[in-house]
């Protein structure tokens, strides 16, 4: 028997703010759980399982997800936690419907790093013996990236500085992420040092926010939804642990994971018409973008900002990271614009590829290729 | 498609809670080994079948996963074969000289100074035993000669387990909901819960959804600070993390007016009486503290049976 075709359904997600004070975890999640059905005709009594993602770290409190349950939705439904970007769990909730066993899943995926340090969560994830005490983490990971690729692409600070700039004034215009002051580049270079080369802001702002996608099976999907997208391929790839015994200046994972999206889809990036991609800072956005194949080596930049696929008309990362949403986020962005093109500046866009990242130094990806 | 949560200023700060994790660190064979000879002013390494050298050393190949076939001593001195300054600090990673990896460390020189390529040697730290830090960084060597791997014919015993503490602090966000129920707590000494959707029994912690129907709640509702205990245990171990001396009741109670369970406790003398007057069904009343409130649960400082 062939296996299920599975659609996004709808989507909704709060306003991505840094910090969203007067509204705890489960104020974000009902509020995005209700909203998701809204105009779809379906209700969540139509929902068969639940998968959701966050971080206990960043939550403050372990198995985080049980005390959001309600919220959820999940009261006596089959639920499942992954802790890891929301982009996995959709890869959960696609392969549970794909193989038959379920018809409708709904995807949730949540973050509120203003309650915590950033800087201490990701610490965590670093080896305690060796790489803990000197101080080696996500921010050192990125800044020997950054430096590697300025040096090998010949590209300098300013250049990465006027993709960020362009990052954050396209999340700005999407009117999705609340932006107080728009950085310019200048203001991006003047920023304090993130970790050398690269400065704070050329790093992802972590935000605070949350995401529900609803898919479905490809019948149920045509049914409730005027042109939804399909899931055509999925790939995902984990890389060493050892950020200093992965290969220098490319994400091997992501190439793999890429590889593997393709492979299922039959089509490759070159055919995409739109992208959207994950990235711990602008170097990682590069990195990934060379990854997915949508620029040569070292060629990134052009690609990222004026190349054949649109990539990242979101903003992206940069501006808006809801650390462990952050790629679900890029699902519900990319199935909208190929869903409902007339709001994103017309056209008939067919084809998208989607990209979560998690851990140091975007150690582990996933990809997706989307189709209408 | 774009939603915002109900919401509006709540006159209370974030709540500030701390996560205090006590560890023993199980560093194993290699890095157990490597954390014991540092004292000795030694770099323990890994040579695996295939000849490779690994610094410091890993149980593990962290590429191929097959495991080293000896322990080996590798050179003070290498190649900086990449760095970044993170608060101030230049990590790098250093070839040791006959290493096939790249060791992540502190670099003791001006971000200016360096260059891909160059020589650098390890500083000691005397005052360091049974750390990473023990190697205070590496410091720019231009002249070094090339050192070599040598072998290791004894080596310390590995070091067994390494106390770890992690602390993570917390600023949460009590939303519009816990807000105003706090916030009851705190101005006027009583809770106020949302009743259920279509019912007058009130959910308490109040929320914007109810958990069971996924409907919206209704409106507020005060209930009273008498209830009934729908579930206990009288508690007489001591654990970390507890707040209070045993023996005493964990106790689950419906406060009257609300269909929810509240968690609090109540104190106890006698584990003999307790066993006798406190079980399910019976009936509390909140001990409330004698100083300012907080608006926290806490502001009740424990239930006590109603006798009769």
């Amino acid at each position: 028997m062939a296996l299920s075709k599975v659609g996004v359904v709808a989507t909704a997600q709060t306003e991505f703010r840094p910090a969203w004070n007067n509204a705890q975890h489960i104020d974000l999640i009902s509020s995005v759980v209700t909203s998701v059905f809204k105009g779809s005709g379906l209700t969540i009594d139509d929902v068969d399982f639940i998968i959701d993602s966050g971080s206990d770290v960043l939550d403050g409190r372990s198995i985080s997800n049980c005390g959001f349950l309600g919220a959820l939705g999940a009261h006596h439904k089959e639920e499942a936690r992954v802790e890891e970007d929301g982009l996995w769990a959709a890869l959960y909730g696609v392969n549970k419907i794909r193989s038959g066993s379920s018809s409708v899943g709904l995807i949730v995926a949540y973050s509120k790093p203003s309650e915590s340090n950033v800087d201490l969560y990701w610490n965590a994830q670093v080896e305690p013996f060796y790489q803990r005490p000197v101080g080696f983490g996500q921010r050192a990971a990125n800044g020997i990236q950054a430096q590697r690729y300025l040096a090998e692409s010949g590209l300098s600070t300013r250049d990465l500085a006027d993709l960020v700039a362009d990052r954050w004034a396209a999340a700005a215009a999407s009117g999705k992420v609340s932006i107080d002051d728009l950085p310019d580049a200048d203001a991006i270079l003047a920023a304090k040092e993130g970790a050398a080369p690269l400065t704070e802001l050329m790093f992802t702002r972590p935000v605070d926010g949350a995401v529900a996608v609803l898919v479905a099976r490809e019948d149920i999907a045509r049914r409730v939804s005027r042109n939804p997208a399909f899931i055509t391929g999925m790939g995902t790839s984990m890389d060493t642990h050892s950020v200093a015994a992965r290969d220098a200046g490319r994400l091997s994972s992501a190439v793999k994971a890429a590889d593997m999206a393709y492979r299922n889809a039959g089509w490759t990036s070159a055919e995409a018409d739109l992208a959207e991609i994950s990235g711990s800072s602008v170097i990682g956005e590069l990195l990934a973008i060379e990854a997915l194949g949508l620029a040569e080596t070292g060629k990134g930049l052009s690609a990222a900002r004026d190349g054949k696929v649109a990539i990242n008309r979101s903003g992206g990362a940069l501006p808006a990271d809801p650390i462990m949403a952050t790629g679900l986020v890029r699902l519900a962005e990319a199935s909208r614009q190929l869903s409902q093109p007339e709001l994103f500046g017309g056209g008939t866009p067919s084809r998208a590829i989607v990209h979560g990242a998690g851990g140091v130094g975007m150690q582990n990806n996933c990809v997706f290729t989307l189709e209408v | 498609m774009f939603s915002a949560p109900d919401s509006y200023p709540i006159d209370l700060p974030t709540f500030h809670s701390e996560i205090n994790l006590p560890y023993t660190l199980t560093p194993g064979r290699a890095a157990g080994t490597f954390l014991a000879e540092v004292k000795n002013r030694r770099i323990v390494a890994s040579r695996f079948a295939s000849g490779q050298v690994v610094a410091p050393a890993q149980d593990f190949s962290s590429t191929g996963g097959e495991e080293p076939e000896a322990f080996v001593e590798a050179p003070h001195t290498g190649v900086l074969t990449a760095f970044t300054r993170v608060d101030g600090n230049v990590i790098g990673f250093i070839r040791l000289d006959g290493c096939d990896n790249d060791f992540p460390h502190r670099i003791l020189a001006d971000l200016g100074d360096l260059s891909i390529g160059q020589r650098v040697e390890a500083e000691w730290d005397d005052s360091v035993e049974q750390s990473v830090l023990a190697i205070k960084g590496f410091k720019p060597a231009p002249d070094a000669p090339v050192g070599t791997v040598q072998p290791l014919a004894t080596t310390e015993e590995p070091l067994g387990v390494i106390p770890y503490a992690m602390k993570l602090d917390y600023e949460h966000a009590y939303g519009p909901y816990y807000g105003r129920m706090f916030d009851e707590i705190r101005e006027n000494g009583r809770f106020m819960g949302v009743r259920s959707p279509g019912s007058d029994v009130a959910l308490l912690p109040p929320r914007e959804i109810d958990d069971v129907t996924h409907n919206r709640t209704g409106t507020w509702k005060a209930c009273a600070d008498t209830g009934t205990i729908r579930g206990c245990s009288i508690i007489n171990m001591e654990v970390y993390g507890q707040t209070r001396k045993v023996p005493y009741v964990y106790a689950e109670i419906v406060l009257d007016g609300a269909s929810t369970r509240m968690i609090h406790v109540i104190e106890i003398d006698s584990l003999e009486e307790a066993k006798e007057k406190i079980k399910p069904g019976t009936r509390v009343r909140a001990v409330w503290t004698d100083g300012e409130r907080k608006g926290r649960v806490s502001d009740i400082e424990r239930f006590e049976v109603i006798e009769g």
